[in-house]
């Protein structure tokens, strides 16, 4: 039975020390109506116990390091060390956000220089890297096609035009904008549906919310036939830029015709995603947007970098100071060790492992698209329906040997769907290995179903019961629990 | 160089397999006019030339060669050298979200205790680590209040929450069609009750304060909430999450939404990131809130479990109808917050609460000493205002040449209160250091 640290206190036990008091010190203290009444209820643990706690828990969780993780849409690529060490060094890790410009130079032009590279990259004109979520980062580029349409006396534009096959996040950052959501179909290409598209342009439409490639890991061959029917119809482009990596010095999206995009640094450039975050989510946008861009910024006067904290026409801040920049720290060296270069070769190679991976696990799904994909693909597993196991079986088997499951059930649009995105860091062994565990999964289904049905077998727990969880939330420690 | 494990003998294999001979011919769907050519030299750099450059950056930082009294949402604490060595653990680091929970226990776990920890220190019903930040925490919990008031269109703000904060309040609420009224503060720093009491109406969805205050002043919550309560709108506490060691809980107070940022516990300072927010509330708010929440269940055995629970709520199956557009949850963060408050824990919470407190009192008493320099008066954490009898830049200047950054020069947020600074003082300040403090500040003002 695994236990909460909670439940693991003794009494007296502890693990901190403090600086000794000096006997001033003692004569201080606060009102007493103003004080803590009740007591702090934390356990009371030494040191040894919490370092055991912790180490033990760590074998409760698979992570890139330890397995094959091709979850769709997330890119969970190796995280460099090296990347660990530099944001780690105490001159910057003391660096307070406050911090008078001339004492943090090293800081700024890092931030300075990085976005010149994400700019170049991008094929955008500027850009922020205060959004510290690839989620905030969308809030901040609709929040700044919002402000352009005001700007222009443009009111009436009230719409928000999203595929069917978008991230989730697109709809809901549309909607904590104040835009009506209008939901574009997928065609059976995969594509977006062109004729839908152009019905629903209009003098009400203020832009259209894509990631290209899509969420089923396709490249929209329309692409600069959709960006020039929205632009026409006086509507901006968002580019989610979660699927980033097989674009890399490949294909710009300033280039594709967007105007505004984010990038999610914790999946194309490598830095940790710490069983969810924190991440950063810098945006770039287009020269007629760039006014709009929140604050703080960054500019360069000769050799000094300084920030800018006031502008008449941005939208203002979006964070408490200037985003997560030991996450920012992490990404400009990976980007800088790689290089223009070392950044196409990761796009060829993600699309190279993702196409070598589809074609070989074909044979056991079904392929809804069977023209090349990019980064990350879709099949299907709904033929395995007839012997009761559904998608949601085969990934918790996938995780009795040894492989996280790939993404499922999303894209929404797709029956019993997989995304697998393997990225460009597995090796073809690997590759292998998976294609052999998938093979052994179908024999599986047809000769003893209820074996995967059950899973998994080998982890710590077996299948959770989350409709419980659910319905009887227990969400913290209690005492008489 | 690149991470890429792949090399020509694969490749080939690779692209054989496919009936390819370019990896281009699968790019086939990219119009040609804006696809680029493949470089053709290397500008990369070896792990070498780039922990060089990164050396060469870093030494532009001068920041560490002062002692550092700035705070004002960002505070200089003692990270245990635990935290590192378990938030840099490869299954902590380098797993996601804990989508597959039969593979996460770990993690989910993890963050099942830190919800437990934040409700026991604010003595909320429920809590989650899914807000970047202290701001973007305060506009997710004034947006939880919106929801559960659909009818009412205002909020009130204390002009003394931090003004960035206030900013991302008011960005995010930008296209609501909300009003967002300041209340403002008294010359002590703390908030002008009658103020209050003119706005607060059945249109009031709720108030947001903030306690220790910008200034660094504790506000009488019990009054604002018995002000507020009559009128039903929901009470909104946020606050260094470190003064509840010391001062009372949100849940001794009878506030419905307790929110700040667990920078204090464990995550440096990293020029300003990354940080992480928390949010805690009643448990009437609970299907409220934004982001990941993790629950506990059992499997199939009957043994416990945890996994991301009550996801109606969120953005991957709401879509537009969803609490938030979040899916971050800032579990390492987290992580280094939890391993902080446990390493502290029951005793040693309050008293690195009361640590904090008591070197501030004491440089703060100290500096009234001098004639000529202004404080205010009212209760305080482990910041204060201070006023010199120089221009601010002249004090700021002659204090760094003392290798001392003496604290915030408020103007720069407040354009009225010229010459004040907040000065924050944590239990990385000895009295020696405070003392020189203090003669540095006599020198100036003699």
């Amino acid at each position: 039975m695994s236990q909460t640290i909670f439940e693991k206190s003794q009494a007296k036990q502890r693990a901190y020390s403090l600086p000794a008091e000096d006997p001033v010190f003692a004569a201080f203290s606060p009102p007493k109506d103003l004080c803590r009444a009740t007591p702090l209820l934390l356990p009371e643990v030494s040191e040894l116990d919490l370092t055991r706690h912790f180490s033990q828990l760590a074998h409760k969780n698979m992570s890139i390091d330890t397995h094959f993780y091709p979850l769709g849409s997330c890119t969970m690529k190796l995280n460099p060390r090296i990347n660990e060490w530099a944001a780690s060094l105490p001159e910057f890790t003391h660096c307070h956000p406050l911090a008078p410009n001339e004492s943090v130079q090293g800081c700024l032009q890092i931030i300075y220089d990085f976005l010149e590279i994400l700019c170049k990259i991008s094929g955008m004109a500027a850009g922020t890297l205060v959004p510290n979520a690839g989620a905030q980062g969308e809030f901040t580029g609709i929040r700044m096609i919002a402000d352009y349409h005001k700007k222009r006396g443009d009111h009436n534009r009230c719409e928000m035009l999203i595929p069917d096959s978008a991230h989730g996040t697109n709809p809901a950052t549309a909607a904590m904008n104040g835009y009506k959501l209008i939901s574009i179909r997928t065609d059976e290409n995969g594509d977006m549906d062109l004729q839908q598209l152009e019905a629903s342009l209009s003098k009400r439409t203020a832009g259209l919310m894509l990631t290209n490639p899509n969420t089923l890991g396709l490249f929209s061959p329309a692409i600069l036939k959709i960006s020039s029917l929205v632009h026409q119809s006086g509507g901006l482009l968002y580019y989610d830029g979660a699927n980033l990596n097989p674009m890399l010095n490949l294909a710009r999206p300033g280039d594709m015709g967007f105007d505004v995009m984010h990038i999610n640094l914790h999946k194309t450039f490598s830095t940790p995603h710490g069983g969810g975050g924190p991440g950063a989510g810098p945006v770039l946008c287009s020269q007629q947007l760039e006014e709009f861009l929140p604050m703080p910024r960054v500019i360069k006067h000769g050799e000094e970098y300084r920030l800018q904290n006031h502008s008449k026409t941005s939208i203002g801040n979006i964070a408490s100071f200037q985003g997560n920049f030991g996450i920012c720290l992490r990404a400009y060296l990976y980007a800088k060790l790689h290089g223009h270069y070392g950044l196409r070769k990761i796009a060829e190679q993600s699309v190279l492992n993702a196409n070598y991976l589809k074609n070989k696990l074909a044979p056991f799904f079904k392929v809804p698209f069977p023209q090349p994909c990019m980064h990350e693909f879709v099949l299907q597993a709904d033929q395995y329906l007839s012997k009761g196991v559904r998608v949601l079986d085969i990934a918790k088997r996938l995780l009795d040997y040894g492989v996280h499951a790939p993404t499922i059930y999303f894209p929404l649009i797709i029956k019993e769907c997989m995304l697998i995105e393997p990225t460009e860091t597995e090796s073809k062994a690997t590759l292998d290995q998976f294609v052999r565990i998938i093979e052994v999964i179908v024999n599986e289904i047809e000769t003893q179903p209820e074996l995967v049905q059950n899973a998994p077998y080998t982890l710590t727990v077996s299948r959770l019961d989350e409709v419980k969880a659910a319905r009887f939330p227990i969400l913290k420690h209690t005492v008489d629990h | 160089m690149d991470y890429i494990s792949n090399q020509e003998p694969q490749i080939q294999e690779m692209l054989q397999f496919l009936g390819i001979t370019d990896v281009d011919a699968l790019f086939a769907d990219i119009p040609a006019q804006i696809k680029l050519a493949r470089p053709t030299v290397d500008d990369g750099l070896s792990e070498y030339e780039g922990s060089k450059l990164i050396k060469s950056l870093a030494a532009k930082n001068t920041f560490s060669d002062y002692e550092n009294y700035l705070g004002a949402g960002a505070y200089e604490h003692y990270i245990p050298a635990l935290t590192g060595a378990i938030c840099s653990k490869s299954e902590f680091l380098t797993s996601y979200t804990p989508y597959q929970p039969e593979a996460s226990q770990g993690m989910l776990q993890i963050i099942f205790e830190f919800q437990s920890a934040i409700c026991a220190l604010t003595g909320m019903d429920v809590a989650n680590a899914s807000a970047y930040d202290g701001a973007s925490a305060c506009a997710e919990a004034v947006l939880i209040a919106l929801r559960s008031h659909p009818e009412r269109k205002k909020i009130l703000m204390g002009a003394s929450v931090h003004p960035n904060y206030q900013a991302v309040v008011e960005q995010y609420l930008a296209e609501h069609g909300i009003d967002i009224v300041k209340i403002p503060f008294g010359v002590s720093g703390e908030l002008d009750f009658d103020a209050l009491k003119s706005q607060l109406d059945a249109q009031t969805a709720a108030i947001l304060i903030q306690s220790p205050n910008f200034f660094g002043n504790i506000e009488n919550m019990k009054q604002v909430v018995a002000l507020t309560k009559p009128f039903e709108a929901l009470v909104i506490h946020c606050a260094n999450p470190l003064s509840y060691g010391l001062f009372a809980p949100p849940g001794e107070l009878g506030v419905d939404i307790a929110i700040g940022d667990c920078q204090p516990f464990g995550l440096a300072l990293n020029y300003g990131g990354p940080y992480a927010g928390y949010v805690a509330c009643k448990q009437a708010l609970l299907r409220q809130l934004p982001g990941r929440i993790v629950g506990e269940t059992v499997d199939k055995q009957g043994r416990r479990g945890f996994v991301l629970t009550l996801q109606a709520r969120e953005q991957h199956i709401r879509r537009e109808k969803a609490t938030s557009n979040i899916c971050t949850n800032q579990a390492l963060a987290a992580l280094a917050s939890l391993i902080v408050m446990l390493w502290y824990g029951k005793e040693g919470l309050p008293q690195l609460a009361l640590t904090n407190y008591q070197r501030a009192a004491y440089l703060k008493q100290q500096l009234e000493k001098i004639s000529g320099i202004e404080t205010t008066s009212g209760a305080i954490f482990n910041e204060f205002l201070v006023k010199f009898p120089h221009s601010a830049a002249h004090v700021q200047h002659y204090f760094r040449k003392h290798h001392i950054e003496l604290g915030l020069a408020v103007d720069s947020f407040y354009p009225n209160l010229s010459n004040w600074f907040l000065v924050t003082v944590t239990e990385t300040k000895s009295k020696m250091q405070l003392d020189r403090y203090v003669s540095v500040a006599k020198e100036l003002s003699v």
